[in-house]
């Protein structure tokens, strides 16, 4: 079974239809890329895969597990899924390290010494360790963004979820954050962007989904759908954008 | 006719005040201790606590607090209970606080991020969890100067109290006037101490603004 199956999902906000019947199986390892236009529903899509937004019909099944928004099941799945938002969401009156150790000492019952020697091991790998002891206002915002998916990872989670992580950077900012990315998908990390940056989409993306209109329009192996897309609408929407 | 020295005056008028300090500090404390309960109430999901809390808050902001003295001091007692103008002024100057201390506690939980909340969630953490090592922390430091401002209120709020008998700075210079028919002084003084309390409060409140405003 596939690490997500998205099946036949529709959210609506009120009388407004914004995910109409999705359907996507994500498989363990994969890379992903959710690209349309705004509007389309690709963050609903994604904030839906951890139970941040409640779906009315269909299912989501993550790592083995129904996802809904119910609140027990959405810290249970905490230990499945990591997130990563656009505003990074640092808890702003704690270290860095204190916002990477926090989860685990809380919701994984680590040790003191064990959450530690986890934070250290992540900020390492996003290549900020030596900002332990700072607090997040001093650092620049792709160094936040980088504690952000420290702090993910942190969890141990199968699939990390990133809504328009490089966004909110300054154009000289994006490329640490894609770099820390694309170190972990060659790691085998399996990966959900929804994203703007297109050429990252192509060369380290496994697969593209494009979606308009909450539904996915059209998916397929990255360098493939950039070099052929099928719809007009995709093609249309990557003319716009590349 | 009793002739009344300045230094008399003064020392009366400074002895009722105690009693203006002990009805603000507990009308404070309870209010905070009743305001707390009712912001932990309005951040469950419960839609009927979030009904009875906002219903709460409008009840005794939108209504004059002397009114509320009234209804506590003589609604009680028609009820048959036995109670003291001090005690009246305790329950009615207690709600009124925390009214306003709940509506003002919202409006600082509800300045930070909702990106807070859902980092939380996200990485696991249950709702007191979140509550305790994420939200308060951070709403504790916005919500310090406004605490503090509010305090001020309260305390010439007790004021009021001297309406129902309650013998405070304001009731004791009251009666020192009609005792001694010189009502600019003896007001004046009674204004004096007033501002004596509240000022300090007040400095403080700005320094705290300062200090927390902006910084993280």
């Amino acid at each position: 079974m596939a690490l997500v199956n998205i099946d036949k999902v529709h959210k609506y906000y009120g009388d407004l239809h914004v995910l109409k019947g999705v359907d996507l199986k994500i498989q363990a390892g994969e890379v992903v890329s959710i690209i349309g236009r705004s509007g389309s529903g690709k963050s609903t899509l994604l904030r839906c895969m951890n139970g941040l937004e409640a779906y009315q019909e269909g299912a989501i099944i993550l790592d083995n597990k129904e996802v809904s928004s119910d609140e027990r099941q959405v810290r249970a799945l905490a230990r499945s899924v990591g997130m990563v938002f656009q505003s990074f969401n640092l808890f702003p009156h704690l270290t860095v390290g204190e916002n990477v150790m926090l989860a685990p000492k809380l919701v994984l019952k680590q040790s003191a010494e064990d959450a530690r020697k986890m934070a250290l091991d992540k900020l390492t790998k996003v290549g900020l360790a030596e900002k332990f002891d700072q607090y997040p206002d001093k650092l620049s915002g792709g160094q936040q963004q980088r504690v952000a998916i420290a702090r993910a990872l942190a969890m141990s989670p199968k699939v990390l979820l990133c809504d328009e992580i490089t966004s909110a950077l300054d154009p000289e900012l994006v490329g640490e954050v894609l770099k820390v990315l694309e170190e972990l998908a060659a790691e085998g990390m399996t990966l959900v962007l929804v994203t703007h940056e297109m050429n990252f989409a192509r060369d380290v993306g496994d697969r593209v989904v494009f979606m308009h209109q909450g539904k996915v329009w059209e998916t397929g192996p990255s360098a493939e759908v950039f070099a052929n897309p099928s719809t007009p609408e995709l093609r249309s929407f990557i003319n716009a954008v590349l | 006719m009793i002739e009344f020295s300045n230094w008399d005056l003064l020392r009366n008028l400074l002895l009722a005040a105690r009693w203006t300090v002990l009805l603000s500090l507990t009308a404070f404390i309870g209010g905070g201790l009743v305001g707390l309960l009712l912001t932990a109430m309005r951040l469950t999901r419960r839609r009927a606590l979030h009904w009875f809390v906002r219903l709460y808050v409008e009840v005794f902001q939108g209504t004059p607090l002397l009114m509320q003295l009234f209804l506590v001091f003589f609604g009680l007692s028609l009820m048959g209970f036995d109670i003291s103008a001090w005690a009246a002024a305790a329950i009615a100057l207690t709600l009124f606080t925390s009214a306003f201390l709940t509506e003002i506690w919202r409006g600082c939980i509800d300045t930070l991020p909702k990106g807070q909340w859902e980092a939380s969630r996200c990485l696991g953490l249950s709702f007191t969890q979140t509550l305790k090592n994420i939200i308060l922390p951070q709403a504790i430091r916005v919500a310090l100067a406004p605490t503090v401002g509010f305090s001020v209120q309260v305390i010439k709020g007790t004021a009021l109290a001297s309406i129902i008998g309650f013998v405070e700075l304001t009731k004791a210079g009251t009666m020192l006037n009609n005792a001694t028919f010189e009502p600019f002084k003896i007001f004046a003084m009674v204004a004096l101490i007033y501002f004596l309390l509240c000022y300090p409060l007040s400095l403080v409140s700005q320094r705290l603004e300062k200090k927390f405003n902006g910084a993280r």
